[in-house]
């Protein structure tokens, strides 16, 4: 038999008041995107920890999506900011756990943007089945993608 | 008079550093020498494995064992120590969460081993075989001693300040023991028992601490050194920061902070300001944080094994 393809898993944290709406408004606008993700309802986008992330990758997920109002519009002012320069370093240091920084997504979604959320959600499937499952179990014989040390001699 | 109580320390991949740090109890050593039999010491008795063999197991009152697992022969003299012991106490940042050696994670084992014997570092195997006294294997990761035996106590620091080594003292001698797992160091913030004074509360620029003198009151945070202060233990007194120089975070993260780099990225995230908060910052914040010179070995200093590794939770 062969092998089903790799469907990616992905969690998603949808602030309330805008990402949320916005995929509440694909869903009822009847916009087909992939069903990869399971949403998760934060008040803010702000209220999402590292801690959450890894977790969820602890637990399986392929990608994490964090979908958030426009900046401007966070309805906690600045939530929103505060979680893309969390993003922005909780990338840099995935890339040098090894873990391809593209499995963390930011996304400014309002609560009109239901096709917005559909097509980011298509976006972030093809993407994620491209980078392929994770694993965050290291090979124990294989070397690091980038060797950190650089060879002697060569 | 009662037998003194049995104790013995080991050294696994560690500097030595936590077998010295005995000598800065200073007198109260000798107090504390007074009342215990050491069994077993490699630094400093002559004793070997041997002995540790010929003891009944549970025999040893307390084993405190200093440094990172890192060889098929550390792993096996753990595993015997624990045996042999009633109480095991991981001594040190390396046998508590990996320490710096655990950073060596990074890169494979056969990076290691060939950066090692490419610098003449490594003994080749002789013609004829593997010498009797060649070294022990390497494990493919090096491995917090928790990830191998089961641990008591923790005596944290790199390595372990008098204070707290002598908390350790005062429970094992008293016999007035804490409840398993235990960590011998506060709860609370190192921040707490710090005494610069926090101003500003935002981050505005990051410097290394070769680029900065800091003013002697101000927090180092505020004045734009990364400083884990939040998400680390007190119990070393601030030793670093009354010195000028941000906490590493040798003694390890506060129960609250739980993963300190994951804790270290939320709080950067809100402190990190680069004029008004928008869009039109963005570029400016990113490049703020772009001088956070290897977030991940700033992070995970002391504890890379402990909390990246694998898909394992960690709760320590
Ligand atoms: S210098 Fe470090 S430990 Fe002291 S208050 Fe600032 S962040 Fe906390
Ligand atoms: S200030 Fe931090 S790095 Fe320095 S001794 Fe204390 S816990 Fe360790
Ligand atoms: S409420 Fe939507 S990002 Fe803060």
């Amino acid at each position: 038999m062969a092998e089903a393809p790799f469907e990616p898993k992905i969690v998603a944290f949808l602030c309330r008041w805008c990402a949320g709406a916005g995929a509440d408004l694909a869903g009822t606008s009847r916009i087909a995107y992939p069903s990869n993700a399971v949403p998760i309802r934060v008040n803010c986008s702000g209220r999402v920890e590292p801690e959450w992330v890894m977790e969820a990758f602890r637990s399986g997920a392929d990608g994490v999506l964090i979908g958030g109002c426009h900046p401007g519009d966070c309805h906690y002012v600045s939530g929103n900011y505060k979680t893309r320069r969390r993003v922005y370093l909780l990338r840099k240091v995935l890339a040098e756990m090894g873990i391809e920084p593209e499995r963390v997504r930011l996304e400014w979604v309002s609560a009109t943007e239901g096709a917005k959320y559909a097509r980011v959600m298509k976006e972030f499937v093809a993407e994620l089945k491209k980078l392929g499952p994770l694993s965050l179990e290291r090979k124990e014989k294989e070397p690091t993608a980038a060797p950190v040390l650089p060879r002697v001699g060569s | 008079m009662a037998a003194k109580p049995k104790i013995a320390v080991y050294w696994t991949g560690g500097c030595g550093g936590c077998d010295v740090s005995f000598l800065e109890l200073g007198v109260a050593l000798l107090d504390v020498l007074a009342q215990i039999e050491i069994v077993f010491w490699p630094a400093l008795v002559d004793t070997k494995r041997a002995d540790v063999e010929s003891f009944a197991p549970r025999s040893i009152a307390a084993t405190l064992v200093n440094g990172t697992l890192r060889t098929e022969e550390n792993v096996e003299m753990v595993h015997l120590l624990r045996e042999k012991s009633q109480l095991v106490v991981a001594f040190g940042a390396c046998a508590y969460q990996g320490g710096v050696p655990g950073l060596a994670n990074l890169a494979s084992r056969e990076d290691i081993l060939h950066r090692m014997s490419t610098n003449g570092f490594h003994p080749t195997p002789p013609p004829g075989g593997e010498r009797e006294d060649a070294p022990p294997e390497l494990l493919p990761q090096a491995k917090s001693l928790a990830d191998e035996i089961a641990v008591d106590y923790v005596v944290p620091g790199c390595p372990p300040m008098p204070p707290l080594i002598g908390l350790l003292f005062d429970a094992l001698l008293s016999g007035d023991l804490p409840a398993p797992s235990h960590v011998f160091a506060h709860d609370k913030a190192l921040c707490e028992e710090c005494p610069r004074t926090r101003e500003d509360r935002v981050l505005s620029k990051v410097v290394r601490p070769h680029e900065l003198i800091p003013d002697p009151k101000v927090c180092l945070l505020d004045q734009g050194m990364i400083c884990m202060g939040p998400v680390i233990r007190g119990g070393c007194g601030a030793a670093c920061p009354k010195a000028g120089m941000p906490c590493t975070g040798c003694v390890g993260p506060t129960p609250n902070a739980g993963d300190p780099g994951l804790a270290m990225i939320s709080a950067l995230g809100s402190l990190v300001r680069a004029g008004e908060e928008g869009p039109g910052a963005f570029a400016a914040e990113d490049k703020l944080l772009d001088a956070l010179v290897d977030p991940l070995g700033t992070f995970y200093k002391y504890s890379l094994p402990a909390y990246v590794r694998t898909g394992r939770r960690s709760n320590r």
